[in-house]
């Protein structure tokens, strides 16, 4: 699912001033590559007894290239739980009940996890279950309908929440061609197709459910030594598939673009202002100075944030968010206003915050501060074995390695005040611009 | 205020609860407070409900005497800390996470803020507003899995200190003064109502100072307001909240009076586990519900309070209540298959009373429970917090409680507890949707609610909606109501 608009693309690690920068990854960890394409990570961690086992394949709603598809990354995921001929999905469930295990899977734009969380000696008896799904998923086409409701169930459980649905309409505004166009959940007309397209899902799985979009992260009280043979074993002769999708590039839209939403209940009106970014890159700088100027600009010890949330207090929300995707996506602000009658006045300050990034350098202090804040963020998040397997998962899907995080990291040191004016200016441009407004329908 | 008695019973592998302080001194340059009060919004006076969240937001959520809001946020920012609360019926917990590189810088923030409030107007003016904006558009306009479970709570407790929600009342929120808090302050605020604990590679003198400052607070007594009983409930009661809504919501329970520490919580946490484990994919509500017959995104059943179940998967610590509920939560269905979504829930519930469970379902969810308890106290934050409500409800370690529980109890044990406290003939159901009146018909004329599918289904489940569709919920209308969902809370 697509982050909240108010979440942080919190990011980070450890750094002394005085000392050589450490790496923004604290773990050893070990990377091995299987012939098939397969990528093992490991992270040993000082977390006793409790493993976390995170399987990040690199298909998300932006590979859903067909028309009628939205969705289906998503639904597919869904999928998954409905067993194999070894091991049908009652049986799977046993399995996980007498591990005591936590076990679930999520879905973005451009990956999907699936995680499971267990004590250390099962962790033998869980590779080779979830090889088996990966490899011999079969499910029959009654199950598959079946299944395709509790989708539709899904949606309807966020369909009271206006943020949902505002995002919803600024990705459907703000894009015409890229797959980012819908939400990952999907349009709902394509939702309530899905019943139909048994043949399609076979299709989908013999494309994505491939070892060469797949990484296996193991984190915890682990041995290398002894969890690769076990990979090895259970999923190396999984067979590499040949499957590339051609994602259509967004081209330049020339004009703003603006949409409103008549929302049918009580709630108050929400803005939010959206230009397209980057895309995720840490070879280069923007990336990482988007994501310092969505702290700088809108985070809690804002200039903006103090004037709208806790001076004037009239808006109860504000935030920004730099997503990191696979494609250049939105860096959107996002603003929750008391009264209707001061959303004109919010989105000029909104607009003038922006502005101020090209026209004003900030100050360097200001800016340390900022690096500061994503570093110990990033370490008070590794907090136990699977927050580190999480976290670490988020970069996989994005470049497949731990080293992303010290890369980003880097990137974020290096940035200084010009730097964020040039992308500033960059990015900030008006005819590339989408603005959505949420209201109560009179 | 610390007894220097160290309860060994109470002491596991890493941890020391002297006294009221826990603490888990450690390795970890990760330090994590839970600093919590037993008091809450049972304590919420007549008219003024909301005061025991609305200190506690002006404690962590505004300034201190010598630092404004604004200032604090400043100072706290290059750290990436936060100092985070919640209010329960008889909890309040501030809880924070800091590196040991900025421990003492952000133990000076932490302390000034719940020691030297700065009970300023502006600060009340705006957390005033989050609160009722909290109740009016973020529980009543855009939650309604969560509203439902609210109303129902509230339904069950009416003219009971549980009732109102822990951020109280929208109109009583506004009438709430500086003068209300400071004195809600000073008299629940104590020594005697403090717990403090505290976990990762602190200073081997950083408790007894957190002590040493601590012990400025009035000493007080400990001083639970006096709880009745639930009103008696008799038969089962509707109460339908008509919102312009996609899917119909539903929650139904009944209170009861079994928590922690008696004899039979585990038992029933074991029927609850097998009937409807929160999020969780193996469990007869999910199976039954979703699995076989796509009606929803999931079903679960709890019998401890467990708010937020939308966007956590394990729950929060410092919820400590001496008086729970038995409740089922089916999430959205499509407003077509609600009357049968809310049969087959039922008809599940009477058949886990009636039968029981098997041998083999007690040993393999006891398994299940006895394993899934270590991934319940996986951060030191939740350790922590399950220490504490250890210590409310007078057990041992939970995790060591709930293994030796586990490892005792019988099937009977589990099936005689169903029987003596699960009373699917007493309940309250909420549905929140739309076009409410005509669904509150149907109910209360038990009329047929055939399913229909989209693909074939196996016999069993075709017979068994044969039984579920004509099922009597026998709800008389004079126990039903329909109320408009912006009319809740006020």
């Amino acid at each position: 699912m697509r982050f909240l608009p108010f979440a942080l693309c919190g990011i980070s690690m450890l750094l002394t001033a005085a000392e050589p920068q450490p790496k923004a990854f604290p773990y050893a960890y070990r990377q091995h590559d299987f012939s098939n394409g397969l990528r093992l990570i490991t992270v040993p961690t000082d977390y006793p007894n409790v493993v976390a086992l995170y399987i990040v394949v690199q298909t998300g709603s932006r590979n859903e290239i067909e028309p009628g598809k939205s969705g289906f990354a998503h639904f597919f995921e869904h999928v998954m739980f409905r067993g194999t001929k070894n091991t049908p999905p009652d049986v799977y469930e046993k399995h996980l009940k007498q591990m005591g295990a936590s076990s679930n899977a999520s879905t973005w734009d451009d990956r999907t996890i699936y995680h499971t969380t267990f004590s250390k000696e099962d962790l033998d008896l869980m590779l080779r279950l979830e090889a088996d799904r990966f490899r011999n998923l079969s499910y029959p086409e009654d199950v598959f309908r079946t299944e395709a409701l509790a989708v539709l169930g899904e949606y309807n459980k966020s369909s009271a929440d206006p943020s949902e649905k505002m995002n919803e309409v600024l990705y459907n505004t703000a894009f015409d061609r890229h797959t980012y166009k819908h939400t990952t959940i999907g349009f709902l007309k394509d939702i309530e197709d899905m019943p139909n397209q048994y043949a399609y899902s076979k299709v989908f799985f013999d494309r994505w459910y491939r070892p060469e979009y797949t990484t296996v992260i193991v984190a915890g009280d682990v041995d290398d030594a002894a969890v690769k043979p076990a990979v090895e074993k259970y999923w190396g002769q999984w067979p590499r598939g040949a499957y590339k999708a051609e994602i259509p590039a967004e081209p330049a839209h020339g004009k703003p673009r603006r949409a409103h939403v008549d929302w049918p209940t009580e709630t108050l009106p929400m803005i939010v202002v959206a230009h397209r970014n980057s895309g995720y890159m840490d070879d280069a700088t923007d990336h990482a100075a988007l994501d310092l100027i969505a702290q700088l600009g809108f985070s809690q010890n804002s200039e903006l944030y103090r004037k709208l949330v806790i001076e004037e207090q009239i808006a109860d929300m504000l935030g920004a968010g730099n997503f990191d995707n696979m494609d250049p996506n939105l860096f959107q602000v996002t603003a929750r206003v008391k009264k209707v009658e001061d959303v004109p006045r919010v989105e000029k300050e909104l607009l003038a915050a922006l502005d101020r990034f090209r026209t004003t350098a900030v100050p360097p202090a200001k800016l340390e501060s900022v690096k500061q804040n994503l570093r110990y963020s990033f370490a008070l998040k590794l907090n136990n074995s699977e927050a580190i397997a999480d976290t670490l998962a988020h970069y996989i899907s994005l470049r497949r390695t731990p080293e992303t995080i010290n890369r980003i990291f880097a990137r974020y040191a290096e940035v200084t005040p010009a730097e964020i004016q040039r992308v500033a200016r960059k990015y900030f441009i008006e005819n590339e611009r989408t603005t959505v407004t949420l209201a109560t329908k009179k | 205020m610390t007894l220097r008695t160290t309860l060994m019973a109470l002491v596991t592998a890493a941890s020391l609860i002297a006294g009221k302080t826990v603490a888990q001194p450690g390795k970890s340059p990760l330090i994590t407070f839970r600093i919590v009060f037993q008091t809450g919004a049972a304590s919420d006076p007549k008219g003024k409900e909301g005061i025991a969240s609305l200190t506690a937001a002006m404690l962590a959520d505004g300034g201190s005497k010598r630092m404004t809001y604004q200032q604090r946020i400043d100072a706290l920012f290059p750290m990436a800390a936060s100092i985070g609360w919640y209010v329960d019926k008889e909890m309040t917990t501030f809880s924070a996470e800091t590196h040991v590189d900025n421990l003492d810088k952000f133990y000076a923030i932490l302390r000034e803020a719940l020691l030297e409030p700065g009970w300023r107007e502006d600060d009340l003016r705006r957390l005033k507003d989050d609160m009722t904006n909290a109740l009016r558009i973020g529980l009543r306009g855009n939650n309604d899995e969560e509203l439902g479970k609210e109303v129902l709570y509230a339904t069950l407790y009416k003219g009971h200190p549980y009732q109102h929600h822990n951020l109280g009342r929208a109109a009583a929120i506004q009438s709430i003064t500086l003068a209300d808090l400071q004195a809600f302050y000073r008299a629940r605020y104590t020594a005697a109502n403090l717990t403090i604990a505290v976990a990762g590679g602190y200073p081997s003198d950083f408790v007894a100072r957190m002590e040493k400052d601590f012990a400025a607070l009035p000493k007080g007594t400990p001083a639970a307001p006096k709880l009745p009983p639930p009103a008696p409930l008799k038969g089962r009661h509707l109460v339908m909240v008509e919102k312009q809504t996609r899917s119909v919501a539903v929650s139904l329970g009944f209170p009861m009076t079994v928590k922690r520490g008696d004899p039979d919580f585990v038992p029933l946490l074991v029927a609850q586990s097998w009937l409807g484990q929160h999020r969780n994919s193996g469990v007869r509500l999910f199976d039954r519900m979703r699995e076989q017959r796509g009606l929803n995104y999931g079903d679960y059943a709890y019998i401890e309070y467990f708010p937020e179940g939308m966007y956590r998967f394990e729950p929060e610590p410092n919820l400590a209540r001496r008086q729970q509920i038995f409740q089922i939560w089916i999430r959205p269905v499509q407003p077509e298959t609600a009357h049968f979504a809310l049969r087959l829930g039922i008809f599940e519930f009477e058949r886990i009373v009636r039968e029981g469970m098997s041998e083999d379902e007690v040993a393999q969810t006891r398994n299940f429970l006895s394993k899934y308890v270590n991934l319940l106290t996986k951060t030191k934050r939740a350790e922590l917090g399950y220490a504490i409500d250890s210590q409310f409800y007078g057990i041992p370690d939970y995790n060591a409680y709930l293994k030796a529980a586990l490892a005792k109890l019988t099937r009977d044990d589990v099936n005689r507890a169903i029987r003596k406290h699960w009373t699917p003939r007493n309940m309250v159901i909420v549905m929140v949707g739309r076009n409410t009146a005509q669904l509150r018909d149907a109910i209360v004329s038990d009329a047929l609610s055939p399913m229909k599918y989209n693909s074939p289904k196996p016999e069993e489940i075709l017979q068994e909606d044969k039984v579920v569709e004509r099922l009597k919920l026998g709800i008389p209308a004079a126990n039903t109501s329909i109320v408009k969902a912006e009319t809740l809370f006020e």
